[in-house]
């Protein structure tokens, strides 16, 4: 392998996981402790048990100090180690010690004793597969450039600074402590590190960054990985993007390039970094983006990004995943290499219309240069430099029709978890029907809108963000949390699931009840109620149907329009419990096959618990006009109306996307996509002969990868279900 | 005026310039024996049974000859006749798509030369709407049929299966010397031509050289291509119950590297590999 020798590799991939035994990434066990030598620090178990008594100290003081004298007590007491086959050095992260403990036990008080009666309808609504909402502690992305122009002591000078200009409320104050305490165990680690350093490249770039700010490339990325290795996995809060890397890190490449480093040498230091993320092996995978403009509008790709997507290239790996912001003047060339790299099988590469979400932004305030630099955070979230918006609220559209057909019950359980509704004889006309869909629909919004409003006031009680909020200047002048209220934008994003299902059960009831009258309403309920059981000529004849959403139909694409446009305009901009405001995405993560599981038989001829649709995308199978009618519905979306995903999943055959030419059509599909108002595209290039024989033969296929949701996985680690799911998806491919 | 048409193929990628929307017209004069279109070939509505995808619901014994109450697809009717004003905003769809790729849309069969003038008409509104346009044929037409839509067509993508007339006859069951004639004809009149060579070892691997040589001196040609064949139209056969006779094998990687080598040793075009 270029780049990286194979002990190394060994080595680094075994860093966290042991490679040799099953890997199961949905779980955030992250540990090898045994790699660690004890004289280096205590063990885990002391550590969680010692995060309580050491609290015992502070608990008369606010959460911010006393979460960050915890975090103090593991960056002080963890073991800790650096090994020659490595350029980074092993922390043991001991699985988010903090919120085993301190986080754990606010979190319950709140839950329990402040706010039960928020938990109860929380729980409720997650437990019928209608709403899951968690508190977001995963959505965040320091301000990169001001760690990178500042290193870990400038930002605790700053912050010291603007304490001491102003008189505080002890509140405030607490803010700050809990600011200088976090930023002094991080010092404090990093002189561990340095002691501890086997090579005098780890030992200077320690040095350096326990004096001040970063000089060097390889120190820029050691930043980073110390940052997010302490936010991520020990102070409990999600690194939710490495940066704008052809941004932050380009100044760096730049000089090293100036001072006599070899390409080469930044070339084998960015496999190494890249290699961590790959072995720490998150689930939801650690995203870093590329491309889109300056704040002055000039392009952003540079000859750091040709280099970032070669070692990425090379390494064929899919974490870290990446985002690309695409404008006009992004090279052709520049996009024509990522495209090629898709369609050989390293498609965790998703493209973000800058246009789009530039305007997304201004709409609702910010000015240009931020939303031209803002991030994209997460999967295909986007929000300006120095902003938190949470967004764990998944809203399953399906629920409210289940409501609609059933008098306000739920279609699996029965239990009354609506709205009273009329007798399904009262519903005379299609129109009425639809009219109390939204009735019902608004009612959940209305709910999940009141519960989540109803915690996210005590986010930064429950976890306050010391080492986040002092990268945000806002912070620091308001003296506020950046999840309480100490952004200058605070959204909160409620997700809304399976358009495509609830579009194509719409257009269905619509066409077969009303229209067609084939049958009633009543006997298309018993169908669905029995699951279609006897009745599979019914459930066929709602599935071949063509008139569905995601193939450029008029009527379907109609509906979902209609919907986007009653959500955005009953949702967005209503005040949420931060100083900000609610707005809406259609990003539905995992929960096609959570909520799906407990989703009744629909109309579009789905059965009882199978998956659901991605994103804006079709459901299951049902994109039967291709890759550009796809493109022409999703884009009848204006994505400029809200502030968070609308993201189009497409699938297209190797035989397609084969040649120049084919890499030549991948190309006008993306750029017809980002002409025509499009927000995200991520292209899946698969033929269900291959997907087959991965199945059958796991062995042959152990580097082949797929994307879930905003992430991708390697086949052989998705259970079967998930991957039928992908093979029905190949086979309707034209 | 109608044409029997039998697919509408949006986002075709390998029928010309980018992103495309091929029209495949029914009927063809040729019985080539590698045919991997044979819904293509008799000029009438054919009905296809797929008897894997039959799902056994009966419905068609209630309206023997529909596809319509077919709800396993296992029943395709190939054949559709439609008019120029059902067909032309069905290819405006993707007009974006054309336009952020340089693509079109092409007409392919089939032979769509048969119905030239349904041809000439539509690509007269294509070209008034600003498409651009491709027709894919295989040159066994008169040239009055050419004639017709010359001035609406921005490129012809021309098939030569052979040059000798024994070894086309045996492979098609047509003399090519109308073929080569009217390739000439295009080319003198400054016609855009990319020529397209299915390769089929064992029938037509022996021609390559002299489909070269025979078009060497030609000035129009902006492409040569050659097409390995495959075999996988076989399952369309079945479903149309129409006789097999297709080739066993298919050409190695090797063996197209190998005839593209030939063809730009000795020809000046370009010659994708």
């Amino acid at each position: 392998m270029q780049y990286i020798k194979q002990k190394d590799y060994e080595y680094i991939t075994n860093k966290y996981h042991d490679t040799s035994k099953p890997f199961d990434g949905h779980t955030r066990f992250i540990r090898r402790d045994e790699l660690f030598a004890p004289e280096t620090g205590m063990c885990p178990d002391d550590i969680i048990s010692g995060i309580f008594e050491n609290d015992e100290f502070y608990k008369n003081l606010a959460h911010p100090i006393r979460k960050a004298r915890a975090l103090e007590y593991v960056l002080k007491n963890t073991r800790i180690s650096c090994d020659e086959r490595d350029i980074f050095p092993a922390i043991n992260m001991i699985d988010r010690p903090l919120s085993q403990t301190l986080i754990k036990h606010w979190k319950k008080e709140l839950f329990s004793q402040i706010i039960p009666e928020v938990e109860e309808v929380r729980s409720r609504l997650e437990r019928n597969g209608t709403v899951t909402i968690w508190p977001d502690y995963d959505h965040s992305v320091p301000v990169w450039d001001r760690l990178f122009t500042l290193g870990f002591v400038g930002i605790l000078e700053e912050s010291e600074k603007v304490r001491k200009k102003r008189i505080l409320t002890e509140e405030e104050d607490a803010f700050f402590e809990g600011i200088k305490i976090t930023y002094e165990a991080i010092l404090m680690l990093i002189e561990r590190l340095e002691d501890t350093a086997t090579t005098d490249k780890m030992k200077k770039a320690l040095h350096t960054l326990r004096k001040g700010a970063p000089q060097h490339f390889y120190e820029a990325l050691l930043l980073s990985y110390l940052y997010f290795i302490v936010s991520e996995h020990i102070d409990n809060l999600q690194v939710r993007s490495l940066s704008g890397f052809d941004t932050s890190f380009y100044k760096f490449y730049q000089n090293d390039i100036k001072n006599g480093i070899s390409e080469e040498e930044i070339k084998t230091d960015l496999a190494y970094y890249f290699l961590q993320f790959t072995a720490i092996g998150n689930y939801w995978n650690q995203p870093v983006y590329l491309g889109g403009e300056n704040a002055d509008g000039s392009t952003v790709t540079n000859e750091l990004s040709y280099l970032f997507l070669d070692v990425y290239d090379e390494l064929n790996i899919y974490n870290p995943k990446i985002q690309i912001k695409v404008c006009e003047s992004t090279p052709k060339v520049f996009l024509l290499k990522a495209l090629d790299m898709i369609r050989r099988g390293r498609n965790s590469i998703v493209f973000v219309s800058d246009s789009t979400i530039r305007k997304a932004l201004e709409g609702v305030g910010v000015s240009s240069d931020k939303a031209r630099t803002c991030n994209i955070t997460g999967c295909y979230e986007y929000s300006p430099q120095g902003s938190y918006n949470t967004g764990m609220n998944y809203l399953n559209m399906l629920k409210p029709l289940e409501h609609t057909l059933h008098r306000g019950c739920d279609g699996v359980t029965g239990v009354f978890s609506g709205l009273e509704s009329p007798d399904l004889s009262q519903y005379t006309t299609f129109e009425h029907l639809y009219a109390e869909y939204k009735r019902q629909l608004l009612r959940i919004i209305d709910l999940t809108v009141e519960t989540a409003n109803g915690y996210e006031g005590y986010l930064s009680e429950i976890n306050p963000l010391s080492l986040l909020s002092a990268t945000f200047p806002s912070c620091l002048e308001k003296a506020k949390d950046a999840i309480g209220g100490g952004c200058s934008n605070n959204d909160s994003i409620l997700q809304f699931g399976f358009l495509g299902d609830i579009t194509d059960s719409l257009m269905m009831i619509k066409k077969y009840v009303y229209e067609k009258k084939e049958l009633t309403l009543d006997e298309l309920v018993t169908a669905l109620d029995k699951n279609f059981e006897n009745n599979e000529l019914l459930r066929r004849k709602l599935l071949v149907d063509r008139e569905k959403w995601c193939n450029n139909k008029e009527r379907p694409d109609a509906i979902a329009v209609d919907l986007v446009n009653f959500i955005t305009e009953n949702l967005c901009g209503r005040p949420n419990a931060r100083d900000g405001a609610w707005n809406c995405g259609f990003h539905v993560a995992r929960m096609s096959y959570t909520q799906g599981g407990l989703t009744a038989a629909s109309a579009n001829g789905r059965r009882l618990g199978e998956e659901l649709s991605k994103n804006i995308s079709a459901s299951m199978g049902q994109n039967r006009e291709g890759a550009t009618a796809a493109i022409l519905s999703a884009t009848k979306i204006d994505a400029t109306t809200f502030t968070c995903d609308a993201s189009l999943d497409l699938g297209l055959l190797p035989s397609a996307v084969k040649g120049e030419d084919g890499l030549e059509a991948m190309y006008g599909l993306l750029m017809t996509f980002v002409k025509r108002g499009g927000h995200a595209l991520h292209i899946n290039v698969f033929d269900a002969d291959t997907l087959r024989d991965a199945q059958a033969q796991p062995e042959k296929y152990q580097d082949l990868q797929i994307r879930v949701c905003g992430w991708n996985v390697l086949w052989n680690n998705i259970n079967k279900e998930e991957q039928d799911g992908f093979i029905r998806q190949a086979e309707a491919l034209v | 005026m109608t044409a029997t048409i039998f697919e509408i193929k949006r986002f075709a990628v390998h029928d010309g310039n980018g992103i495309r929307t091929t029209v495949f017209f029914k009927g063809c004069p040729l019985r080539c024996v590698w045919c991997h279109n044979p819904e293509g070939l008799s000029p009438k509505p054919q009905l296809a049974y797929y008897e894997h995808k039959c799902i056994g619901c009966g419905e068609c014994q209630k309206e023997i000859f529909s596809v319509e109450n077919c709800f396993g697809e296992a029943r395709v009717l190939y054949g559709k006749e439609i008019t120029v004003d059902e067909l032309l905003p069905l290819l405006l769809e993707d007009k974006d798509f054309y336009e952020n790729s340089g693509g079109g849309v092409t007409l392919s069969g089939g032979e769509c030369l048969i119905q030239a003038d349904f041809c000439a008409e539509l690509l007269k509104q294509l070209k008034a709407n600003g498409i651009h346009t491709a027709v894919d044929t295989c040159g066994f037409v008169s040239k009055e049929a050419l004639r017709k839509v010359i001035p609406y067509t921005d490129i012809f993508l021309y098939d030569i299966k052979a040059y000798d007339e024994d070894i086309h006859i045996k492979c098609t069951g047509v003399s090519n010397r109308q073929i080569l004639d009217n390739i000439k004809y295009l080319d003198s009149i400054g016609a855009k031509i990319e020529i397209r060579i299915p390769y089929v070892p064992d029938y037509n691997d022996g021609q390559i050289e002299k489909i070269a040589h025979f078009l060497a001196p030609l000035q129009n040609i902006t492409k040569i291509r050659v097409l390995p064949y495959h075999n996988y139209a076989e399952s369309k056969y079945e479903a149309l119950l129409v006789p097999k006779k297709l080739p066993e094998r298919v050409p190695t990687d090797e063996e197209i590297q190998k005839a593209t080598e030939k063809i730009k040793n000795i020809t000046n075009f370009v010659v994708p590999s």
